[in-house]
């Protein structure tokens, strides 16, 4: 081997503390991008094929009861390539034996065997479970502490029990998609029906299309005709959901936030080119001696520029060495991670080409160009500036003849010194030193500004996008300020509701309300979307809408509602004032819209309408199925225990309670679905400021490395340990609140672009921005300590320079 | 100007101190003393000795310069009385203080702070700091003096040095001349006892290295010692001791101010093969017409050179401290034409044997030629002829 080539492998393996940080600096940006890309292109192309390969349900029915005569009559429907249908209803369980209760969807079929659409996937134990037995959805286990072989009590209505082993463990990866609130669902055959006290009725009957499978319009045609068929049939349709067979319902969503997560991969990658080119810079700093005599003895600039881009090349493709196998691996486990959140199945470990290239050509690029302009002034020096050991850089102290002038920004720190000491306030010279240090090599300053700037941006907007997220969530809240929701399975008069619940120890209010739903329509008479109809009292104090436009319902509205922003997907002009066709139990109608209020609705158009006129649509005045009560404490707990006791009470009473729930229970689960994907942001920021960190740390070691000589003088003028560890670690802090002041000021724009893509992602409409002092103080905390650590290893290491290493520079 | 330290309650410092801790009896005068001092340095190629075993002491107030050739060790000697170094073995006492014993490097460096001043050749002035602010810089390490009166303590310093018009420049912003007057008033910051220069004129000019020398003279006035190494005889000359080293080792003084042409090798030789003698008053040491086997160099006392004059013997010449005798019947052969003997009070001679000194000269032209001409001189001086030729 030649010489030249042998000082590369030498300068390789030698200084492997520095080969290391090099590597690391390039393995962090690539490993991100790996397993961004990767599990982007895992996810968007498993999760269609895992939702598909279970015949998801195209169009879903949600009935009151039918038998199956009628289930006959949907699966001879024009156009309906299969259908099921299974009975659906709550039911309190809990672990034999144990005191805390569960509610479960409990879902039961006729013929687990003929199951043909959303297909259960076994996996654990029996799946077909005999009368009186139950298999749970894997979700469920996340709920109920049980295992396959142990016992079930079910709360029965009027508060009985009844008692079922779990006999097996199942996926039903199409039932819950795409609905974040879903219970966890529990599936008994129809034969155990009786024993749960359950009419041996359907309530929901799950339809694939014959054609047109991924033509949302098309099904919904279909849709509108099935529904049409069973009302005219007498069988009441409450709502309808249409799905397609290759979009799983959160694809949309989850794509949003892969592309966040990819925007930050490639922020990432910039962050860690910048500590690239900072390590190469310092590390051709360090070996301008070598390059002054390899020069000297006849090295041409151009052999010189070989070496140090094979040592690049060399330290990239170590680099990816480690991060191409770690990369696939990590993108591998956030989609198993992702997909076991949201309930699909990925398709197997396996190498992503595409994401494989992205880590290649990231892995040799990125340090290329990053050590590109150090290679290029490093082969460029003359012998004599090499030799002259001149290795400072100093950028505040020009070299050569222009060495009395002096840079603007040390005049003006020298006059502000002055200018306070001449006031009476006088900084340590000590301090006046990290002050002044932090500002002499701006170009490494500011690559490591930026690092750890975007870090802490990144950081702090992803905490006032949780606060955003969890104050629009809040403010959706304000639609279900009821702290207790009764509902029964058949109405009850208000006044008998009423006087029951003034009984209960606690409640100070209550109202009734309805429900009806049916679907919007075209100008064609086309369905458009379901629409769902909440009847509230006009005067109700439970609900606070968030009104876009418009007015809010009044006693005396006929016909007339308030539409939630979905609408405007299918009517982007629509004003107060304007009319929509609706169709409700077959009849088409025409509603003015009257105002347009700010939700999230993933299922469908939401509308408010009053009581008063709800009521006598459903020919059910002064009743209701539904009661929202106010307890007197707010509290989760408070309303959970209020709940249960309400449940109880009318239980005991005879009445045929539906479920009894706390207000905020919806909301919470809705909260912390939120707070899943807040994490990934969270991860992500977490992974920028260690980049920020790696950066600091390396800047500070650099700036250690070549302040050497003013260290040990330091020591010589009688710096002790804490003295020279403390100038170290008080410049990292200088950068570190330099840096924190930067990111407040980046935090603004970068909050509002997370804010708007999540929420278009999860809320489809943009959202107004709230500012947390949370994440400005955790990140001025953290960026503290992360600037202290950073510093510490650096300022040992100064400190442990003695000062004859300063005479040796001599 | 004796510095107020600042409140031992309230400084920071104010642990028992480092120097109380390691203090030793003090040995009368003696500010710098080193006992068998051994450094040893390991690399690749095996273990190399830069120090063999020197022993010195340097006294209070002294003013006391270092030379030696490159590689000779007087850096690493002067590490060892800064406490940059660690020795291999043997002790450093430095005002009373046994500064390698139970003391950690941190702890030196604030004993250093307090104690020791040190001027470098190449200023070491902290570029981001201010030539005022520089001065201050050791006070806010070893916390001396109050806070507040620390600016006007290094103003003051600065006007000493004569550069108060340039408190608030930049060292970059100074000549080098400038830049070195600063750096003495850094290390007279803290108003330490002992200052240490490593070759603090040269990168100076003649008139800026006579303005630091005056500076020097100044503070050995004031009660200061100052040990520095340098190259420039100029300063060696106005020093009060010229310590030589080579190879490791301490040349006589005696044999360096003797024999000052004499290449260091030589002179170390010399250290080595020299004998000690001690005549009582008036003992002869060369008795006339008799073959001379030796070199002899005054170290403490005097001798009289006494000639057979044809009517009584009288002294033609009184050699004192650092000056030599029976060189001439060495260089020119024959018997001692004089009779040289112990001064009034007792005397210390170095003896160097003539097979050694011979060989010596044979290879130390320049210094044979110097002799010579001393030879001559004397016996210009003297008036008189060699009767016997």
């Amino acid at each position: 081997m030649r010489p030249r080539w042998i000082k590369v492998f030498h300068d390789l393996w030698d200084n492997k503390a520095r080969t290391l940080l090099v590597v690391f600096s390039i393995a962090v940006g690539v490993f991100s991008i790996g397993v961004i890309a990767g599990a982007y292109q895992i996810i968007s192309n498993d999760m269609s094929i895992s939702y598909a390969a279970n015949q998801p349900a195209n169009v879903e029915l949600r009935t009151v009861g039918f038998n199956q005569d009628v289930l006959g009559s949907i699966q001879n429907t024009h156009g309906v390539l299969d259908a099921e249908a299974r009975r659906v209803f709550n039911m309190r369980v809990r672990v034999a034996g144990t005191e805390k209760w569960t509610t479960l969807d409990m879902v039961a079929f006729e013929d687990f065997e003929a199951n043909t659409v959303n297909l259960l996937t076994a996996l654990q134990g029996d799946v077909i479970p005999k009368k009186r037995e139950v298999v749970l959805e894997r979700d469920a286990l996340n709920h109920v502490d049980v295992q396959v072989g142990n016992v079930l009590e079910f709360q029965l209505q009027d508060g009985s029990t009844k008692t079922m082993p779990v006999v097996g463990v199942v996926q039903d990866t199409a039932m819950g998609a795409g609905d974040f609130l879903a219970s966890p669902y529990a599936y008994v055959s129809m034969s155990s029906l009786q024993y749960l006290r359950q009419p041996e009725l359907f309530n929901r009957a799950y339809v694939t299309v014959e054609t047109g499978g991924d033509d949302i319009r098309h099904i919904r045609v279909i849709g509108a005709d099935l529904k049409d068929k069973l009302e005219k049939n007498g069988t009441r349709v409450i709502r309808t959901r249409f799905s397609e067979t290759y979009e799983h319902p959160l694809a949309s969503t989850v794509n949003a936030i892969l592309g966040i997560l990819m925007a930050l991969g490639i922020l990432i990658v910039f962050l860690s080119s910048s500590l690239i080119a900072n390590t190469l810079s310092a590390l051709l700093n360090q070996h301008l001696r070598h390059i002054g005599v390899i020069k000297l003895v006849g090295g041409r600039k151009r052999q010189i520029f070989e070496m140090y881009l094979v040592l690049i090349m060399s330290f990239a493709a170590l680099a990816l060495l480690i991060t191409v196998p770690l990369g696939g691996q990590g993108a591998y486990g956030l989609a198993l991670f992702i997909s076991s959140e949201l309930n699909f199945n990925v398709l197997g470990y396996r190498i992503v080409p595409m994401a494989l290239l992205i880590q290649v050509a990231v892995g040799l690029m990125v340090p290329l160009i990053a050590g590109l302009s150090p290679v290029i002034s490093g082969s460029r020096i003359t012998v004599l500036r090499a030799l002259s050991g001149d290795l400072t850089g100093d950028e505040s102290q020009p070299q050569g003849q222009q060495q009395t002038r002096v840079s603007w920004l040390d005049r003006m720190l020298i006059r502000l010194t002055r200018i306070l000491a001449s006031r009476g306030i006088h900084f340590p010279r000590p301090f006046i030193i990290s002050l002044r240090n932090t500002f002499r090599r701006r170009g490494r300053l500011i690559l490591t500004l930026f690092t750890l700037t975007m870090g802490g941006a990144i950081f702090i907007a992803v905490f006032n996008v949780r606060a955003t997220l969890h104050a629009y969530i809040g403010s959706i809240g304000k639609y279900f300020v009821a702290d207790v929701t009764l509902d029964f399975d058949q109405p009850y008069r208000l006044r008998e509701i009423e006087q029951m619940v003034m009984q209960v120890n606690g409640v100070v209010g209550m109202e009734g309300w309805q429900f009806v739903s049916g679907e919007l329509l075209d100008v064609n008479g086309e369905v458009l979307e379901n629409i769902n109809i909440f009847g509230p009292p006009a005067d109700s104090v439970l609900i606070e809408p968030l009104l876009v436009k418009g007015r809010w319902i009044h006693a005396d509205d006929v016909r007339k509602l308030a539409l939630s922003e979905a609408a405007y997907g299918y009517f982007p002009n629509i004003e107060p004032g304007d009319q929509v066709t609706l169709k409700i139990d077959g009849r088409e109608e025409d509603w003015e819209v009257i105002g347009i209020f700010k939700f999230v609705d993933r299922e469908g158009v939401l509308a408010y309408a009053p009581y008063e006129y709800i009521s006598q649509m459903n020919n059910l005045a002064n009743r209701s199925y539904s009661f929202r009560l106010i307890t007197e404490n707010h509290e989760r707990s408070y309303q959970n225990a209020k709940a249960e006791e309400l449940d109880k009470f009318f239980r005991e009473r005879g009445f045929k309670v539906r479920v009894a729930q706390a207000g905020r229970a919806t909301l919470d689960t809705a909260v912390e679905s939120l707070d899943t994907l807040v994490v990934f942001l969270l991860i992500m920021a977490i992974l920028t400021a260690v980049v920020g960190a790696m950066g600091l740390t390396g800047t500070m070691g650099m700036n250690v490395l070549e302040r050497t000589r003013e260290i040990g003088i330091t020591r010589a003028i009688g710096a002790d340990d804490r003295a020279v560890m403390s100038m170290v670690i008080s410049e990292g802090l200088v950068i570190g609140a330099i840096s924190f002041v930067l990111a407040i000021i980046l935090s603004i724009p970068f909050t509002y672009l997370l804010s708007t893509i999540v929420s278009l992602a999860v809320f489809e409409t943009p959202i107004d921005v709230i500012y947390t002092f949370m994440g400005y103080v955790i990140w001025f905390g953290l960026v503290l300590v992360l600037s202290v650590v950073a510093s510490i290893l650096p300022a040992r290491n100064a400190a442990r320079l003695t000062i004859r290493e300063v005479l040796a520079y001599e | 100007m004796k510095p107020p330290r600042s409140n031992p309650s309230t400084a920071r410092g104010a642990r028992p101190t480092i120097d109380s801790a390691r203090k030793i009896p003090p040995e009368s005068d003696a500010m710098i003393q080193l006992h068998d001092v051994v450094k040893t340095f390991s690399n690749a190629a095996g273990e190399f000795t830069v120090l063999k075993g020197l022993d010195l002491k340097i006294k209070r107030g002294e003013f006391v310069s270092i030379v030696g050739k490159s590689g000779s060790g007087k850096s690493t000697l002067l590490n060892m009385v800064t406490g940059i170094d660690h020795p291999s073995d043997g002790q450093v006492v430095v005002n009373d203080v046994d500064i390698y014993t139970n003391f950690t490097e941190s702890q030196r460096s604030k004993w250093r702070g307090r104690n020791l001043g040190i001027v470098f050749q190449f200023f070491q002035l902290l570029p981001m700091l201010t030539l005022l602010e520089n001065v201050m810089l050791p006070m806010d390490y070893v916390d001396m003096y109050d806070f507040n009166k620390r600016p006007e303590r290094a103003m003051d310093l600065l006007k000493l040095v004569g550069l108060e018009k340039f408190a608030n420049k930049l060292p970059v912003l100074v000549s080098t001349g400038q830049q070195q007057l600063a750096a003495i008033a850094r290390a007279m910051a803290c108003d330490p006892p002992l200052l240490v220069a490593d070759e603090p004129t040269g990168n100076l000019d003649t008139r800026s290295a006579d303005t630091i020398i005056q500076l020097f003279e100044t503070f050995v006035s004031q009660g200061k010692t100052i040990v520095l190494v340098t190259h420039d005889p100029s300063i060696t000359s106005r020093t009060h001791r010229n310590i030589i080293i080579s190879d490791g080792e301490l040349i006589d003084e005696t044999i360096s101010r003797a024999l000052p042409l004499l290449r260091h090798r030589h002179m170390l030789e010399f250290t080595k093969l020299v004998e000690e003698r001690v005549y009582r008053p008036h003992e002869t040491i060369i008795p006339r017409d008799q073959h001379v086997d030796y070199f002899f160099m005054i170290r403490k006392g005097g001798v009289e050179v006494i000639l057979q004059g044809k009517k009584k013997d009288h002294i033609v010449s009184r050699l004192g401290e650092n000056e030599f005798f029976g060189e001439m019947e060495l260089l020119r052969g024959g018997k001692s034409i004089a009779n040289v003997r112990a001064g009034g009070q007792p005397v210390e001679v170095l003896a160097l044997p003539r097979a050694d000194f011979i060989r010596v000269m044979n290879e130390s032209p320049i210094t044979a030629e110097a002799l010579g001409k001393i030879v001559q001189k004397r016996l210009e001086e003297h008036q008189i002829a060699d009767y016997r030729r």
